[in-house]
């Protein structure tokens, strides 16, 4: 097994677009934990206030017009990931994951006012993360939230896209912030606490991956989670999985009395599956449409078409050979059997028949299956733990149809427009909690 | 018949090969035209999407590249038929190596005589107008005489028709195949004897693997007749996990049979587009015959690449009668390696097949569903 070091905590050694086999190597795993707890021990040190605001800082600093990072952002489509970075969003995201006192990962607060006992979230050690190809976004979502815990963090990537995680963690380490008393700190206190590496054999790098992390992260395929789920791990390790899933739009009839309003739900729609390349768990790919309203479903497809084709103007960065000629088979049969509105190349499609039913195979590349419902209700028939978020266009029965898909193991329903945006609960759970110990004094 | 379908058997009538640059191309599209109006007026879920293409089957066709292309994996997913029911004289199914779903096209006698009429020609013009043994590296339980046949069966059946007399050369015991080594090398000498030459045939794995590999792990090297060949076809798929292509393929047989390497050949062609074969020069490159052209399109834009550049494959041929399998693009992907270019008095489309399109690598949390809810989707599909 080969280890290729290819961010050491200030240096990235490869390009965005590069091959991770030409950064250089590791051969000493414990040297490399060893560096990474000294690096969580200045982050033990360091007021969590002081993390959020590095993290602010970056979010600012990759939204400004010109800059380079901004750019980067742009052309993955992860808009989302510097207005997450934002101090009100992870001050937010912390405080929900330690009961209420984001304090707690500082030291003991009393978060039960009868008691004369106080509570600390202490860090659980070394975070080793398994993070996707396709989806960089994920990679440091879930680094950050490893920081903000005061974690070591350890970062296999996959050879897809191996370069881009390190690109955005060495430009963590550039940034500053000024705290309130004037003292200045930079990105190099967060990023010391990380490594992103590269293995060129899966299987015996896994296992000694494994067997060194205290907390398990996995993003990624089900072959893959389940992979790394049945690897050898010490006792007390805690697992954080975020497998496959599937996500979908409901729209209810009462969003379809007038092409204004049904046009707005499409443009939402759109926006939701051209964030993120349609890779995410959270992106959707089945549009359950209701009957009833002024608009039929197939006329909100025909719209949907017109608001996807504007929203996914650019060619996308990804799609591979195979995915595109699975496109074109489903353009093909809808063509013959139903109603397809497409681009010219394999840009976005959208696929309407009468006849459909059920949640449709992802197809991907900004691909969406308009389906008709009698009832919305009848959706949750189709729920299940293998389905995240259900994106709402709904009017007072919101609430109602998310018991309904929740209770048959729909994680999320947030209205539609807003399915790409990582929050917690998240898959069921608040990871940064997940990524703490829970003591008492 | 009416009078237009005399582009398609004029097409027919030519010889298998260009002998002047671009001599059939005004023919081949005369008879695509004539093919696409055929099934636009026979095959009504084809109609529509013709005319969604916006496409006039009536309108001359200028330029291939602008004939509109269906994906292969179309006869996967609809029944598209362009005969009435009592007309079908076959039903094909593909092998569904890389899908779940076989793929299904009917055949009725226009069809299929157009099929045998253009493998002879070319399988001549391969191997000669003579016929010669053929000893098929198979079993003959393999053979099968129903209505539906495989795909497999129906293809080797095709090329049987140039066998002056079959053999096979493994045995089946308990469904595991076997080669009878002894077996084989008698056969060998015995044809050999009566100097005639042999074509060794079977799929590209199955010659490796049940052929290749047990002769040369028992150190055996038979002699082929002088002029014989061996063709073997299917693709790579399964080779390309072993880490064997065609360099060391062709040099293993080299090893277990004493025969010039450039006397192997390996066989394109698929079944949906039956009768079409592209036999390669040794080396992986193809010609295209008049029956057909190759178009290389981008995958993301889906216009005609540059020759050299790699995408996937178009093939296109007024062949079909009883489907609309005229121009199909499949998930191979290849490139143009030259175009009218002379070469042993052939001129036409050149070609490399490069292999299957890669799909999407590790995807992220969105990664395909488990199969329990396809197999729900399917069964829904099923009972609607």
């Amino acid at each position: 097994m080969k280890i290729f070091v290819l961010f050491d905590g200030r240096t990235r050694h490869i390009e965005p677009d590069g091959d991770p086999e030409n950064c250089p190597l590791e051969t000493s795993p414990d040297r490399l934990v060893n560096e990474l707890k000294a690096g969580q021990e200045r982050l033990r040190a360091t007021p969590v206030d002081d993390l959020i605001g590095l993290c602010d800082a970056a979010g600012r600093a990759w939204t400004q017009p010109g800059n380079e990072v901004a750019r980067m952002v742009g052309g993955l489509a992860i808009g989302f990931l510097p207005l997450w970075l934002r101090r009100a969003n992870l001050e937010t995201l912390l405080a929900q994951a330690l009961r209420g006192d984001s304090g707690a990962i500082d030291g003991f607060v009393p978060l039960a006012p009868s008691s004369k006992r106080q509570h600390r979230a202490q860090p659980r050690g070394l975070l080793v993360h398994w993070v996707a190809g396709n989806v960089p976004l994920l990679g440091m979502i879930s680094v950050i939230q490893g920081l903000l815990t005061k974690n070591a963090n350890l970062v296999k990537v996959s050879r897809q896209n191996a370069g881009v995680l390190p690109y955005f963690l060495a430009a963590l380490a550039q940034v500053r912030y000024r705290r309130p008393d004037g003292k200045e700190v930079d990105g190099t206190l967060l990023t010391d606490a990380v490594r992103a590496i590269y293995v060129d054999r899966e299987d015996s790098a896994a296992a000694a991956l494994s067997t060194l992390a205290d907390v398990r992260v996995a993003w990624g395929g089900r072959e893959a989670v389940e992979a790394i789920m049945n690897l050898p791990r010490r006792f007390g390790t805690e697992d954080i999985v975020f497998g496959p899933k599937t996500s979908f739009v409901v729209v209810g009839a009462e969003k379809l009395a007038g092409e204004t309003e049904a046009r707005k739900a499409a443009t939402l729609v759109a926006r939701d599956a051209v964030a993120l390349g349609q890779r995410g768990c959270n992106s959707p790919h089945t549009i359950f449409v209701e009957r009833g309203g002024a608009l039929t479903p197939e006329a909100f497809a025909s719209l949907l078409g017109e608001e996807l084709g504007r929203a996914a103007r650019q060619v996308p960065p990804d799609v591979a050979p195979q995915e595109a000629f699975q496109i074109l088979s489903w353009r093909a049969e809808y063509d013959m059997r139903g109603q397809a509105w497409y681009s010219d190349g394999v840009r976005w499609s959208v696929f309407y028949s009468d006849e459909d039913r059920g949640l449709a195979t992802p197809c991907y590349g900004r691909t969406l299956f308009v389906r008709p419902v009698d009832d919305v209700f009848e959706v949750a028939a189709h729920c299940s733990i293998n389905t995240q978020t259900a994106g709402l266009a709904l009017g007072e029965r919101r609430l109602k149809l998310a018991e309904a898909l929740t209770a048959r193991g729909v994680e999320r329903c947030p209205e539609v427009g807003q399915m790409s945006l990582y929050e917690v609960p998240w898959d069921g759970m608040y990871p940064m909690d997940r990524m703490v110990r829970w003591v008492s004094a | 018949m009416t009078a237009q379908m005399g582009a398609i058997d004029e097409l027919l009538r030519h010889p298998p090969y260009a002998t002047q640059p671009g001599e059939h191309r005004p023919l081949l599209r005369a008879a695509v035209r004539e093919a696409m109006q055929h099934h636009c007026a026979n095959c009504p879920p084809f109609a529509r999407w013709y005319q969604k293409q916006g496409a006039d089957p009536h309108a001359e066709i200028e330029d291939l590249a602008r004939v509109p292309f269906l994906p292969v994996s179309i006869f996967k997913r609809v029944a598209l038929e362009s005969v009435s029911e009592r007309d079908v004289v076959r039903v094909l199914k593909s092998s569904a190596t890389s899908s779940q779903t076989p793929s299904r096209v009917v055949l009725d006698r226009i069809t299929r005589d157009r099929q045998m009429r253009t493998l002879a020609v070319l399988m001549s013009a391969l191997m000669g107008s003579t016929r010669r043994p053929f000893v098929v590296l198979d079993a003959a339980a393999a053979q099968g005489a129903d209505v539906e046949l495989s795909a497999r069966v129906a293809g080797l059946r095709g090329y049987l028709m140039m066998a002056s007399e079959t053999h096979y050369a493994l045995d089946a015991h308990n469904g595991e195949l076997e080669l009878n080594a002894d077996k084989l090398e008698d056969l060998l000498s015995g044809l050999q004897a009566r100097q005639l030459p042999v074509c060794l045939i079977g799929y590209t794995y199955m010659l490796y693997q049940y052929v290749v590999v047990p002769l040369a792990r028992a150190g055996r090297r038979l002699q082929l007749p002088a002029g014989s060949m061996v063709l073997h076809f299917g693709g790579w798929k399964r080779l390309e996990r072993q880490a064997v292509d065609r360099a060391r393929l062709n040099a293993e047989i080299e090893k277990v049979f004493a025969m010039d390497e450039t006397c192997v050949r390996d066989v394109y062609g698929f079944t949906e587009q039956l009768g079409i074969i592209y036999p390669d020069d040794g080396h992986g490159v193809r010609l295209a015959p008049v029956y057909s052209e190759v178009i290389v399109r981008d995958p993301v834009t889906l216009e005609p690449l540059p020759d050299g550049a790699p995408g996937l494959l178009e093939f296109i041929t007024p062949l079909p009668h009883s489907y609309p399998g005229i121009a199909l693009l499949l998930d191979d992907m290849g490139r143009i390696v030259s175009r009218d270019r002379e070469h042993g008095g052939r001129y036409g489309t050149r070609f490399e097949v490069l292999g299957r399109a890669r799909g999407s690598e590790i995807r992220g949390c969105g990664d395909t569903l488990p199969e329990q809810i396809y197999q729900v989707r399917e069964m829904a599909r099923a009972q609607a």
